[in-house]
């Protein structure tokens, strides 16, 4: 599918993008993230921190500060280490003010992911305290994931989601997708304004 | 550049624009790497430098010894102590597939040649659908050394195109760049043996002090296993003798395959010798499954010397590591129903720190085994060390020094890890325990007897049981015959499951390894492969589950009960994999 094309106008359309090109983001497939807000019940379970406490869900996520949500796993590969870095970063340049953000993962392989291994993963990544990664049971897990509309019946056939609480009113801002280190402090900033 | 300009253009408008406007900034970036070839250093010997860089590879280590530092997602520096090449490209660096991500292969073989990436589902469905999010390159020309050098420092590809954020940055020096990328050329270079387009070649290992009967109920679905192998070849042969031609699956789903059978005879010291000769004589792909009653430890470290993959041999004396490779196993054997007692334990509201809990353990390599898995679940839940009193099966037996010894330490929690012959005893024991004293005791250890647990105080005594409860719809054989649920029953103590387990591996996890190799006949690629399936539904356990690294499939064990009768319903206490 060639399509010739006269090199004088090729110039006009590289001045046009030039001038667009601080507006989007430069992607290599220059695909931008979905969001949307939405409103979630959180469902009554008790899951296991990375300590091998015991929490409850709804008192971790109704919070005055806003509340990070992602899904991920031990030994994953590609996505993981991505969603993790933009955790750490978020940690990094709030300061490590855990006062600012509660980041919390929730592991979709319970049956390998023991408090232990949970640990492990926090401990390769630096995190720092405000960020916990939470097991329990399949069933827990498998309502935790229904109530954010999330289900993943095989971990290996998982994506990239985050939702923000906002603590203004209780609502999610649900991120689906890969997004860069601005969008996602963007996305932070937005959800904890008044 | 016009050229490649034009080439873009092919694509679409704003790969042009990116490449345009790379091809203003890429040449002031590269001017201090420009001169260099990338050579490898002279001063380090060709086994240094592979050492070195499967370190950097698999462990984000540099040769200085520091921490890789890397830029993922644009502008986030990580060290890469959290995940290095491997954890995406995999250790064998023919990439992976996951979560709609597609890793590319990253070794020299593919990297020096052209890339086409086959059309995936991806690239027609709804763009902010989920494959989308991370589309890899579609479609590039071969790389030099210095080329990628660029790729890993700024993530594009020879012709300027820019890959997916998924992909990190890393700023390495040219010293260390050059060590990198001779490693990833000598990455997955060479076929392994045993392997060719045409043929598998596998051994499996029994060792003697197996029981004829037990023998062959290994051996009975591995022939079975490889005389379809070689039947299926044998209909694809005259497929293409018809004239039909294949699809690129079909190509690779089809390979003869034999099976050695490596006999093990005498004492275990003697066994690696053995096995060097058997593999000297004729080297194989792969061991599919094996038996012994001792130790597996010198098989296991034998085939991680050799770098030998040792599918699921049956055993119930693994080796617990959390780094070895090789071999897969179905779980830890009597180590985790070891485990599963401190597991339940630590989740009691009723035990403290103060409860009087006595382990006793049978002076053998079981009891052994059951103890040390306690201790270690145990230890992790940061609580204090048990009493623990290893005594041999004549001690045990003395029912008056055993009363001494329980009135002594009036446990409210008595372990139990003994043989089926302490059974018509355990009334008596449980006599001299406080009214809500609780008796643990492991079902793999009494075996058959386990059902023959007095009725009286049945209510009394906790059973570790690492098989399945729940009934499995589905097939006893592999095929898709059986739709009646097979149920669990106190008739299954003691059964060891051989031909079962074997087929289940077999069918169910080892054959779309096989299938999914294609022509990448690479041990630690089938390995891979194997490490990224799906969850699977099994006859004898609740679920294999798979990820990479992770080695012992079948992750739980409950804890029950019997009920009445001479053929007791078994009551579960727990749930299938606790924390
Ligand atoms: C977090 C996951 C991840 C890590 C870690 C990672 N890569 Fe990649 N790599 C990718 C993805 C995804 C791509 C495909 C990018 C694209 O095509 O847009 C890729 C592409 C590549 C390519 C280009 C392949 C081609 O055919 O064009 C090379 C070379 C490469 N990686 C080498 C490495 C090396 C070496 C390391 C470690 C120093 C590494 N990668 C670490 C995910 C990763």
């Amino acid at each position: 599918m060639r399509i010739p094309f006269p090199r004088i106008s090729l110039f006009f359309v590289i001045l046009l993008f030039v001038c667009i090109l601080p507006v989007r983001p430069t992607h290599a497939a220059d695909i931008k993230y979905k969001r949307s807000i939405e409103k979630y019940n959180i469902p009554d379970v008790v899951l296991i921190n990375q300590d091998g406490k015991k929490v409850r869900l709804q008192s971790l996520l109704n919070s005055d500060i806003p509340v990070i949500v992602d899904f991920i796993y031990g030994t994953c590969t590609t996505i993981c280490p991505v969603l993790s870095a933009g955790y750490v970063n978020l940690q990094r340049k709030l300061d490590a003010d855990n006062q600012k953000v509660r980041l919390i993962s929730i592991t979709i392989d319970p049956e390998n992911d023991s408090p232990k291994v949970m640990k492990e993963y926090l401990k390769r990544y630096r995190a720092k305290p405000g960020w916990d990664f939470l097991t329990g049971s399949r069933a827990d897990i498998d309502t935790v994931m229904r109530a954010f509309n999330a289900y993943i019946p095989d971990k290996m056939s998982h994506y990239p989601l985050n939702m923000i609480r906002m603590p203004k009113n209780g609502n999610w801002v649900r991120l689906f997708g890969l997004m860069s280190t601005k969008e996602f402090l963007n996305e932070y900033q937005m959800a904890t304004a008044k | 550049m016009k050229a490649l300009i034009r080439y873009k253009f092919a694509h679409c408008f704003r790969v042009a624009l990116r490449s345009a406007v790379l091809a203003i900034l890429l040449p002031l970036l590269f001017s201090t790497f420009a001169h260099t070839e990338f050579i490898p250093p002279t001063d380090l010997s060709h086994a240094e430098i592979m050492r070195l860089g499967e370190r950097m590879y698999r462990q984000g280590i540099l040769p200085s010894g520091k921490v890789m530092e890397t830029f993922i997602r644009g502008d986030v520096a990580v060290d890469s102590s959290a995940f290095s090449c491997s954890s995406c490209h995999l250790r064998a660096g023919l990439g992976s597939f996951e979560g709609g991500v597609v890793t590319p292969p990253t070794n020299g073989n593919k990297l020096y040649k052209p890339y086409r990436r086959p059309p995936s589902f991806g690239d027609v469905a709804d763009r902010a659908g989920r494959f989308i999010y991370a589309k890899t390159v579609v479609e590039r020309p071969p790389y030099t050394r210095e080329t990628l050098a660029t790729a890993m420092r700024f993530g594009t590809d020879p012709t300027g195109q820019v890959f997916n954020d998924v992909m990190p940055r890393y700023p390495l020096t040219d010293r260390d760049m050059s060590i990198l990328i001779s490693y990833l050329e000598a990455l997955s270079s060479e076929p392994s043996p045993g392997a060719s387009s045409k043929q598998f070649k596998f051994a499996t290992i029994i060792t003697d002090d197996v029981s004829q009967e037990d023998r062959q109920a290994l051996l009975l679905p591995l022939q079975t296993f490889i005389a379809q192998k070689n039947q299926q070849m044998g209909m694809f042969n005259d497929f293409i003798k018809f004239g039909y031609s294949p699809t690129i699956d079909m190509q690779f789903a089809f390979r003869s395959a034999s099976l050695d059978i490596w006999e093990l005879k005498g004492p275990p010291e003697s066994w690696p010798a053995q096995l060097s000769a058997y593999y000297n004589a004729n080297p194989v792909f792969a061991v599919l499954g094996g038996i012994s009653n001792s130790d597996w430890r010198p098989i296991h470290e034998f085939c991680e010397a050799q770098r030998l993959p040792c599918l699921f041999p049956i055993t119930d004396f693994p080796v617990v590591s959390e780094s070895d490779w090789y071999t897969y196993y179905f779980n830890k054997g009597y180590t985790q129903e070891g485990e599963a007692v401190a597991r339940y334990l630590n989740r009691q509201e009723t035990i403290s720190t103060e409860t009087p809990v006595l382990q006793i353990v049978q002076d053998s390599q079981v009891g052994k085994a059951l103890a040390a898995g306690f201790r270690k679940v145990w230890k992790e839940c940061e609580r204090q060390e048990v009493t623990t009193l290893t005594l041999s099966s004549q001690q045990l037996l003395d029912q008056t020094a055993m009363d001494k010894l329980l009135t002594k330490h009036k446990p409210e929690v008595l372990i139990l890890w003994t043989d089926a012959e302490l059974l018509p005893n355990l009334p008596a024991l449980i006599a001299k325990l406080p009214a809500k004293g609780m008796v643990f005791v492991s079902s793999g250890y009494l075996g058959k007897k386990t059902a023959a647990i007095a009725e009286s105080v049945r209510e009394r005594v906790y059973i570790t049981y690492p098989y399945r409860l729940t009934p499995y719809v589905g097939s006893k054989v592999g095929g898709f015959d059986a739709k009646v649920p097979i149920l669990p029953s106190s008739k299954d103590f003691g059964n060891r499951r051989i031909t079962s387990r074997s087929i289940a591996m077999l069918q169910q996890t080892t054959l779309q390894g096989l299938n999914l190799i294609y022509d990448n006949l690479y041990r630690d690629h089938l390995l891979d492969i194997m490490s990224m399936q799906m969850d699977v539904t099994v006859l004898d356990y609740e679920r294999f589950s798979f990820g990479p690294g992770q080695r012992y499939v079948s992750k739980g064990c409950y804890i029950i009960q019997l009920g009445p009768g001479l053929d007791p319903p078994l009551l579960p206490l727990s749930d299938w994999v606790m924390h």
